[in-house]
């Protein structure tokens, strides 16, 4: 990676002289085609485009993000028309009766699959029961589970008989990044498996149909449907997308994916470590990133943290958990990790969206008065100021422009976070039993104090970096701390049994909406009616194995208020969550996932950004489908 | 004719035993490790990785997903079964379904990457193979002139840069400045692979930066090696014997010192066209280039133990195949080394 910048530059110079001329694609003229990186890099199988059967190795080829439909969107930003929810196939939200035991859907009309037949209820129907008959499919476990009938009123209404109350059963089909999609009946009805079923080609009701692919898996091209105005994006908004075709191409390495870029040949970029994203910025004058200057990047509504089993000794000891926080210098992390353009959270929901206004804003004050007791003493631990201490410590480090504004920076980097206080960590630990010897911590009983932290390696460096820095400051405190970097999969399987010792995991389990304010999405699996013992895989996302009567109450109550009209309760509830967290600092929360998506503005205009917030621009994510009919040709050729 | 029929029974029923007693221990070994591995279980990774990609599993519904994909993938029975099921299927030619891309036909897959490995990989290793034995063998007798030490300097300037980054400076000088040759990919995007001279042409191009690289590490190395070898040889008594007996350096060449370097070198050259089928997973991720390498790293990764073992055994079989041939044909080459039955 530090040959990247040495790279780049030698490509800049020279490249930047000669130009680039290369054609893309033969026949179709270059800004007529908009090229998205697919992060998945190669799709083994690409000739599978049946999600529901599962086996698909890419789902960031265009199969959710142009083709198939969901009935529901939430915007993890302000969303395409200034609101988050979005009805796409269904022409309203969902209506449940006052029981939650039926769900009512309206469909949208005149929306017709690519291959022209009309959507309806049929559609609906036939995927529910389909996936109801085959739990080894991906959203089937769960219709078996919720769905007792689901029954057609009219072409255009469906209402689901669900097994038990059931509030949130809409969420399913709402994408936050995907969702359940909707099957094209009249394919799948003549097809004896539908599990080994390709599904190839596909047929949506998106905008686009697939085009042509490699047989290899590296790209996937799409056209624009002549009849767009049938698709679920043309019946719900009227407008034409812009790009007539749209090349998902699969891309691995970070220094190609510069180098395409600056050639003009790879209009979005995934991600890139921070410093590619930020060489593109200050050499590509049609450079688009999120923010326009530090820090750049976009943050999504997921929250890295340390991860502690709380069934490994000291780690279900709260004193330890918070003496842990506090031996952090959250400053320090942001700086190694991220380059400085880290958003920060001290609370267990991620900053990002809506969040900071529903969140944020509230728990401040209660933050600022949150007082920590050792013993006699008394300790304030939240710091406002690390925002403004960051921006300082950036514009120092790398002399990046920031705001003078605190409150600009705030909206940037976070509200605050921890004190980085090793001197109260030390009479937190003292409290319950650790002694420090020669400036070493040893446990209880008298051993040394040792910590992994498991951490992702190469694939996301960021966070390889950000573990470094955690364990530098904690061996600064005493503690002998390293970091093992494996690969992705690896740190999910071994975080999820639990069962290293001396362990901590750099992953995360608190995923939000982003649009909406209800917690219960990814909450749920923290009851202890889901809590699964070490050795056992966890249920979804309570790796940490954390049981608090308090977190009951909460998601049961949450179970019971209205998705569409307790905003305020829901709030309240996600308060008294947040709260409870900080006092039990189940996990350490350190930043949102900052992704550093870079668009080319050379061939296209109108990318979202924080100033126009309308869509995330992480192309992976099924929301970004909106994103095409904000996109227009710039005119140049 | 006795004699070959003593050698065929004596010799090569042996060796050939022996080599698929090496198959067989192998793929029974690769069938057990990603089993006994903890948390390696095909259908937690499955539902892993849907949740790790942002879709949405509610936790009712996840141990019910877990057993029913535990039963579509055939991973109920006992080890035992497993194995036994396996060896059945695997001698029908059958390699089972990829898990992580259930249901496609782990063959299917492998056929799909293995033309453009073998295809690179062997090409390349021949032609780095020839082009290095032939002037590593020269250089190494004729140890003195202008083009021996250039050709020592260059070698020796390459062998330590990292792969990674020799690939990268060529895409940079021929793809991105000199715009001589595509940036990646296996051939033209929008082009149908069939056997017309268009896409011929359009794998030759792309084809072209990817091979260079190869070449150019491999011909150093086997230079270098060559060199050496010969070096050696040149400096043994019978060498200088045969000079003193006034033979030409041509015959001392040939049947005095190139035939006693080339066991060494052919048994590596084996040995590397065996490993083949490894793929080289670096050169296929700068060049976006197709192959049994990124297929191996995701079979690892995604514990998907059909695909682990579908690519591991053409390794195996390769390897062992080729020590096999290695081993029989060293005698026609080398007089000192002579059949000798197990």
């Amino acid at each position: 990676m530090r040959y990247l910048k040495w790279v780049v530059l030698v490509v800049l110079t020279i490249a930047g002289i000669i130009g680039f001329a290369e054609e893309v694609l033969p026949g179709v003229p270059r800004n007529e085609v908009i090229i998205i990186e697919d992060p998945t890099g190669r799709s083994l199988n690409p000739t599978r485009f049946n999600l529901w059967g599962g086996g698909v190795s890419s789902w960031s080829t265009g199969i959710q993000q142009l083709c198939l439909g969901a009935l529901w969107y939430i915007d993890p930003d302000a969303g395409i028309e200034g609101e988050p929810w979005i009805n796409l196939l269904a022409a309203d939200a969902p209506l449940y009766n006052d029981n939650k035991t039926e769900m009512t859907v309206k469909l949208r009309k005149g929306i017709y699959w690519s291959d022209g037949v009309p959507f309806t209820a049929d559609d609906l129907i036939f995927t529910v029961e389909t996936l109801k008959n085959h739990p080894e499919m991906t959203w089937g476990a769960y219709m078996q589970v919720n769905v007792q009938e689901v029954k057609k009123v009219d072409d255009y209404t469906v209402v689901f008989k669900l097994v038990k109350p059931n509030g949130r059963f809409h969420t399913i089909f709402t994408v936050r990044w995907s969702a359940c999609y909707i099957m094209p009946k009249h394919i799948f009805e003549k097809v004896e498996d539908p599990v080994a079923y390709e599904f190839y080609p596909p047929v949506g009701t998106g905008p686009y149909v697939l085009k042509s692919y490699d047989p290899n898996g590296y790209w996937f091209l799409w056209e624009l449907r002549q009849d767009w105005e049938r698709s679920d994006l043309g019946v719900a908004f009227g407008k034409k997308p812009g790009p007539k075709f749209v090349l998902y191409k699969g891309l691995a390495s970070p220094e190609k994916k510069v180098m395409d870029q600056m050639a003009h040949q790879l209009d979005i970029i995934h991600d890139l470590p921070p410093e590619g994203a930020i060489t593109l910025h200050q050499n590509n004058p049609y450079c688009v990133t999120w923010f326009d200057g530090w820090p750049w990047a976009h943050p999504d509504p997921t929250l890295p943290s340390l991860i502690m089993n709380h069934e490994q000794f000291p780690y279900n000891l709260k004193e330890v958990r918070w003496a842990l926080t506090l031996a952090i210098d959250i400053v320090q992390v942001v700086l190694q990790s991220y380059n400085g353009c880290a958003t920060i959270s001290p609370i267990h929901v991620p900053p990002t969206g809506k969040d900071p206004e529903w969140y944020f804003d509230k728990i401040e004050p209660w933050l600022k008065d949150f007082t920590i007791k050792i013993g006699s003493e008394t300790f304030k631990p939240y710091d406002p100021t690390i925002p403004t201490k960051i921006a300082d410590a950036v514009k120092y480090a790398y002399g990046y422009k920031v705001p003078d504004d605190p409150a600009e920076i705030r909206k940037m980097v976070g509200y605050g976070w921890w004190k980085y206080s090793p001197d109260v960590a030390e009479k937190l630990l003292k409290s319950v039993g650790f002694k420090k010897e020669k400036g070493k911590w040893l446990l209880p009983d008298g051993k040394p104090w040792k910590i992994s932290i498991l951490c992702e390696a190469a694939t996301r460096s960021v966070m390889t970096r950000a573990a470094a820095a955690v364990a530098e400051q904690w061996r600064k405190f005493g503690i002998d701390a390293q970091i093992e970097a494996v690969e992705s999969s690896m740190l999910w399987t071994r975080m999820n049994y639990g069962e290293d010792k001396d362990t901590i995991y750099w992953a995360w389990c608190i995923e939000t909406w982003g649009g909406h304010p209800d917690l219960f999405w990814f909450l749920e699996s923290w009851h202890s009616d889901y809590y699964r013992p070490t050795g056992q895989t966890v249920v979804a996302k309570n790796p940490m194995r954390y049981k608090s009567e308090k977190i009951d109450k909460i998601i049961d109550a949450l179970r019971q208020t209205d998705f569409f009209k307790d905003t305020d309760k829901m709030i309240d509830l996600g308060l008294e969550y947040i709260k409870t967290c900080v006092e039990d600092m189940p996990i350490i929360p350190v930043f949102s996932y900052n992704v550093f998506t870079v668009c080319d503005g050379y061939y296209w205009t109108g990318y979202p950004t924080a100033q126009d917030p309308y869509t995330d621009p992480v192309p992976n994510w099924g929301n970004t489908r909106f994103m095409f009919i904000k996109l227009q040709p710039t005119g140049r050729k | 004719m006795k004699d070959f029929l003593r050698f065929i029974v004596r010799y090569f029923i042996t060796r050939l035993l022996i080599s698929l007693l090496v198959i067989f221990i192998g793929v029974s070994i690769i069938f057990l490790i990603p089993r006994l591995v903890p948390g390696a279980n095909p259908a937690e990774m499955a539902i892993r990785r849907l949740q790790m990609s942002g879709a949405y599993l509610p936790a009712d519904s996840i141990e019910k997903m877990k057993q029913a994909l535990l039963k579509l993938y055939g991973l109920e029975g006992s080890l035992l079964k497993q194995y036994t099921t396996f060896w059945k299927e695997l001698l029908k030619g059958n390699l089972g379904p990829s898990f992580a891309s259930f249901p496609t036909p782990v063959m299917t897959l492998i056929a799909r990457s293995l033309p453009w490995t073998v295809g690179l990989l062997a090409l390349t290793a021949l032609i780095s193979w020839v082009f290095g034995t032939v002037l590593g063998g020269i250089a190494g007798y004729r140890n003195k002139g202008l083009w021996v030490r250039v050709l020592e300097i260059i070698s020796n300037a390459v062998r330590p840069i990292p792969y990674y980054i020799l690939a990268l400076l060529l895409l940079i000088l021929f793809a991105y400045v000199l715009h001589w040759f595509p940036t990646g990919g296996a051939y033209q995007i929008g082009l149908t692979p069939t056997l017309s001279w268009t896409f011929v042409k359009s794998v030759v191009k792309y084809g072209f930066l990817p091979a260079l690289s190869l070449i150019i590490i491999g011909i150093g190395a086997w230079f270098l090696n060559m060199r050496n070898l010969v070096s050696n040889i040149t400096s043994e008594y019978f060498v200088t014997f045969a000079h003193q007996m006034g033979l030409r350096d041509s015959i001392i060449l040939r049947s005095y010192v190139i035939r006693l370097a080339m066991p060494a070198q052919l048994t590596g050259l084996a040995l590397q066209l065996g490993f083949i089928f490894n793929g080289t997973i670096i050169t296929e991720i700068v060049f976006n280039y197709p192959g049994l390498g990124t297929l191996i790293y995701t079979a690892i990764m995604q514990s998907d133990y059909n695909l682990v073992m579908g690519t591991t055994l053409f390794s195996i079989v390769a390897v062992a195949f080729a020590t096999l041939f290695v081993d029989l044909l060293l005698p026609f080459i080398d007089p000192r080394i002579q059949y000798v039955s197990g």
